[in-house]
């Protein structure tokens, strides 16, 4: 660890990487104008979580991206003061590892991701909608046009 | 007997729908829920079928009291896409429209703290106060609410006149520390109502996640004008306000204090505004294939905005992470062994925006 001008730790950068590629499925960061950015398409995301979490980076979000497959993309943004990673992995099935019961914070965003896009974040102790209308079909930020709301009748 | 309240998703304390339930026993809450998503309005799937110049009025719409922060957060995006350099000129402009619009949303919420505790006539002084900004952001852009200063590439409208806005701009400085902070801090009135009230460690802020004011008043130092600094905040300088409480009372006076660091920024940016151009290019953006993402500090905290291009006329992916979705959760923690009298006050406290939210 170094000591920033601040007077608040920093991890170094030839450490922070050392740690990053031992997570099970990462690959070498690409430094980025946004920070490092690391894609791993079989990442182990609870790991990934863990990791994160005693280098002392808080989760900003998840950001998820349709595919042509069917799958989809996710990227894990995290900051630790300047220094930001992401990585980009991808569900396997349409489903992948819930990091909520690692990382609180994780709950709300993992919830959004499941209206918009379908994804099944297994291990999620409430994976019941957050945002998505009634009448809304889960991932209908698959489609380009997803039409009208159509309640369900009662 | 044990009892449920709930609150929400309408009534008439917050014009803003979202639910919260509490279940109390006596007087005292034992738990509480939350629940959003009653205003969705799906605008990161919009924006996708809008060009890049429209996709900013749309998203200057995902907020009506931090506007401009969620379009030059996406216009950052964009820009870092295209490798664009904004012009000096317009990253000073930005600072100074973004540090109006800080203040002004701190003295709303100073009001409606204000209101939740009773102190009438301070919310009046407050709301009064509020309305000079207001003023001073009409003056700039033409608009109250959603200003369209930015656009990909600098901003659209000059400030060709300083002088006169340094003066308006000094003359809130006043009443905001010989009034409102001394208000919050030491009024007896205001202060047993909020001290000790709501509290969230340390420890919490982090598990949780908290950004902004909510995460200094716990004693995190966060702010992304220090640690990513952006627009003209390096060669400002800029004072991070903290407090290591965690209560009601540190929430409101890191705001507070946050006001008069505003009050500061605008003046000085106004007052060194460097001349030359209001923007990197004239027309359309192209914004060749890429992905990236741009951060900012808003009145609530850090606002965030992934953007993804295919060379497109629009963009590809927009994911919008505004502040109050990470600030608002905690309240399932912090109302809990609190009174139930003071929810209003506490769920206040954390300035919940729910447009922002829902989006």
């Amino acid at each position: 660890m170094a000591v920033s001008d601040k007077g608040e730790s920093e991890i170094l950068r030839a450490d922070l990487v050392a740690r990053l590629v031992a997570i099970p499925g990462s690959t070498q960061p690409e430094e980025r104008a946004d920070g490092l950015w690391i894609s791993g398409p079989l990442l182990d995301v609870e790991a990934m979580a863990r990791e994160m979490k005693s280098l002392g980076y808080r989760l900003i979000t998840i950001t998820g991206l349709a595919q042509q497959n069917g799958e989809t993309a996710l990227v894990y943004h995290y900051a630790r003061r300047r220094q930001y990673v992401s990585f980009r992995t991808s569900t396997r099935g349409g489903a992948i590892a819930s990091i909520t019961p690692i990382l609180r914070m994780a709950s709300w965003i993992e919830r959004e991701i499941h209206d918009f896009f379908a994804v099944k974040f297994a291990g999620h102790p409430n994976l019941v909608p957050l945002l998505r209308p009634p009448g809304v079909k889960e991932g209908f930020f698959r489609d380009a046009d997803p039409g009208p709301a159509r309640p369900e009748k009662r | 007997m044990p009892y449920t309240v709930p609150i929400g998703p309408y009534h008439p304390a917050l014009e803003e729908p979202y639910k919260l339930s509490v279940q109390c026993s006596a007087d005292t809450v034992k738990s509480a829920s939350i629940e959003i998503g009653v205003t969705c309005r799906a605008i990161e799937l919009l924006v996708q079928s809008r060009e890049w110049v429209p996709a900013v009025t749309l998203i200057e719409r995902v907020c009506g009291i931090c506007s401009n922060v969620h379009a030059m957060t996406f216009c950052r995006a964009a820009e870092q896409i295209a490798g664009i350099e904004v012009p000096p000129r317009a990253r000073y402009i930005r600072t100074i429209v973004a540090e109006l619009e800080r203040i002004h949303s701190h003295l709303l919420w100073a009001g409606v703290a204000a209101e939740c505790i009773g102190f009438q006539t301070l919310f009046m002084e407050i709301y009064a106060l509020r309305e000079q900004v207001m003023d001073l952001l009409e003056t700039i852009s033409g608009n109250r609410v959603n200003y369209g200063m930015n656009r990909i590439g600098g901003v659209n409208r000059d400030i060709p006149d300083p002088e006169p806005l340094i003066a308006a701009t000094q003359a809130m400085a006043k009443p905001i520390e010989k009034d409102i902070v001394p208000a919050f801090m030491d009024n007896p009135t205001a202060t047993k109502r909020m001290r000790g009230v709501g509290p969230l460690s340390r420890e919490q802020a982090i598990e949780w996640g908290v950004v902004g004011p909510v995460a200094r008043a716990s004693g995190l130092e966060i702010d992304i004008r220090i640690d990513r600094p952006y627009n003209a905040y390096k060669e400002l300088g800029f004072k991070m306000m903290t407090r290591q409480e965690g209560d009601v009372q540190a929430r409101v006076v890191v705001r507070a204090l946050e006001m008069l660091e505003s009050i500061r920024l605008v003046t000085e940016a106004l007052r060194t505004i460097p001349p030359g151009p209001l923007r990197a290019f004239e027309g359309v953006p192209k914004i060749p294939p890429g992905e990236g993402f741009a951060v900012t500090e808003g009145p609530r905290g850090e606002a965030f905005y992934y953007v993804a291009s295919d060379g497109g006329r629009t963009p590809a992916r927009v994911k919008i992470r505004t502040p109050s979705f990470v600030n608002i959760p905690p309240l399932e923690v912090i109302t809990i062994g609190q009174q139930f009298g003071d929810i209003s006050l506490i769920q206040a406290s954390t300035d919940p925006c729910v447009a922002c939210i829902d989006r």
